[in-house]
């Protein structure tokens, strides 16, 4: 009975927690700009996040080694130093974001600049940081976050039709401004694989205290949980295609983001959309902001945990507590957000190949995962991907200077 | 023994179970007539620095002494000491009571003095 309940919980929060600043700002530009035309994208990012998502789990109930803890040991600092300081970077930049985005999010319900919010925004991540332990940050925030729903509800509402939909998720060429089309493709998958969700989420198995004999928890949470998320990713793009590509509203700011929602809830339109985003925000910032404290921690051997007693685990909390103060003053700069989104994402995408290539070996060492290494053919994917992060990573940064 | 694989950056924890850090660098006994010889471990950031960059090193070195807790780092565990090594590397010492415990001494003590922080 207990384990159906992880995993019915494992897969909700896996659906509230799915929709954060990246996924948003992605799928509304994607939808606004090429309407139905990137669904693909979204399909097959989702797939690539359940598939290392699951291998992450995987590593972490059958070895009891997050994956940091478990590239440090079989790579060693030489390889995990530079994509590891290049990775915390990141997220104190996507950090950034997150924060951002929720400021925006209040301040489209109360009119007061985004700036004034950054600083409370970022005492109340600490503070439930510092007071929750690891499922009520887990479950509280994604169970919050089933709000997001409400863009599923929006595109179920606007009715698409089927034979369009179907043709989105067949890859396509754009039929104007290639370069822009190429640029989303890869932001969406740098928007959906980020690093410090795979650690993340090998750390939550860790603190969740699942086994080897568990296992099916793992893959069913990681599959079925992402499958659902990505439904919100998918609603995010199609709202946005509907509403804002007829009306050639490009979404440059989140305020044009949130005009997809009136013509579905009408005068609850801003609200809606502002309780969506900041409560997706909110619990990416609190996952990034705890995921640095785990990196460091494990990457160092410090003792950590969430259900730890802050004290008892000092150098932990110091380290999430640290990463959270560079963010905000990252965020206290007024960079716009969505932008600042962006750049994150195709960070992201520069640092893939460095966070993919290490499954290749992990999953196919016995001492860690004993019987359950990867067969020849998720081999064979994992290869395939390895070489495709790698050529994205060369072009993504071309791509965002032509079409970012 | 395989010293990259079975010892160096391995977890190392005390006699309790209680982490202590990694295994930042292993410590070998070269002598011409003999096979090398594994003497120690040792346990620090600067020292984990310098085998990213040697200029890393020194400048967390130089960041140990600006917070004070410089004194008798790295930790260097004598090989002997090694209780077990098939999992994680455990000594025979008490995490508290080693020098790789100073900055989370010194940091519990300013946490304790927050709110909900026990």
């Amino acid at each position: 009975m207990s384990a159906i309940v992880d995993l019915v919980l494992g897969v909700i929060t896996s659906i509230g927690g799915f929709v954060e600043a990246g996924s948003i700002s992605t799928s509304a530009q994607a939808g606004s700009e090429y309407g139905f035309q990137l669904l693909w994208a979204i399909l097959v990012a989702g797939l690539m996040l359940a598939m290392f998502t699951e291998m992450a789990g995987r590593v972490a109930a059958v070895s009891r080694r997050s994956l940091i803890a478990a590239v440090r040991e079989r790579f060693g600092i030489r390889f995990q130093a530079v994509p590891l300081t290049a990775e915390l970077l990141i997220d104190i930049l996507l950090l950034a974001a997150e924060i951002g985005g929720l400021a925006i999010a209040i301040r489209l319900l109360t009119g007061v600049s985004f700036l004034w919010w950054i600083l409370p925004v970022g005492l109340a991540v600490w503070l439930v940081l510092w007071l929750c332990g690891f499922n009520v940050i887990e479950y509280g925030v994604g169970l919050l976050g089933l709000v997001t729903l409400s863009f599923v509800a929006a595109a179920w509402t606007l009715g698409p039709d089927a034979g369009d939909l179907a043709r989105g998720f067949v890859p396509s060429v754009a039929h104007h401004d290639r370069a822009r089309y190429a640029f989303l493709t890869v932001s969406i998958l740098g928007a959906t694989v980020s690093p410090y969700l795979l650690n993340f989420y090998s750390s939550g198995t860790i603190e969740e205290k699942l086994t080897e004999k568990r296992l099916w928890i793992n893959t069913t949470t990681a599959y079925l949980g992402i499958a659902f998320g990505s439904v919100v990713s998918m609603g995010v793009l199609i709202t946005a295609a509907m509403v804002l590509q007829p009306r050639h509203i490009v979404v440059d700011s989140y305020e044009q983001a949130a005009l997809m929602f009136v013509p579905v809830f009408e005068r609850w339109a801003i609200p809606i959309f502002a309780a969506a985003l900041g409560i997706g925000c909110f619990g990416a910032a609190v996952e990034i902001t705890l995921n640095a404290g785990y990196a460091f921690s494990q990457a160092l051997g410090w003792s950590w945990g969430a259900n730890k007693p802050r004290r008892e685990a000092a150098r932990f909390a110091f380290a999430f507590s640290l990463v959270l103060l560079a963010a905000l003053a990252v965020a206290m700069t007024g960079m716009d957000p969505l932008r600042l989104t962006m750049i994150s994402v195709a960070l992201t995408v520069v640092i893939m190949p460095a966070v993919v290539l290490p499954f290749l070996v992990l999953m196919n060492d016995d001492t860690l995962v004993k019987t359950h290494t990867s067969g020849p053919i998720g081999n064979g994917i994992l290869a395939g991907i390895t070489i495709l992060a790698g050529l994205l990573a060369l072009i993504v940064v071309p791509l965002e200077i032509l079409g970012g | 023994m395989d010293l990259a694989r079975d010892l160096l950056d391995k977890l190392v924890v005390d006699r309790h179970g209680r982490e202590i850090g990694r295994a930042d660098a292993v410590l070998l006994d070269i002598r011409a007539s003999a096979p090398p010889r594994v003497t120690a471990i040792e346990i620090g950031p600067a020292i984990l620095a310098s085998r990213v960059a040697p200029i890393l090193g020194r400048w967390m070195r130089g960041l140990e002494y600006a917070l004070g807790i410089a004194e008798g780092r790295p930790l260097r565990i004598p090989f002997d000491d090694i209780m077990d090594m098939r999992d994680r590397v455990k000594v025979d010492r008490a995490a508290g009571e080693t020098v790789a415990a100073a900055l989370e001494h010194r940091l519990r003590k300013w946490i304790a003095v927050l709110p909900g922080s026990s």
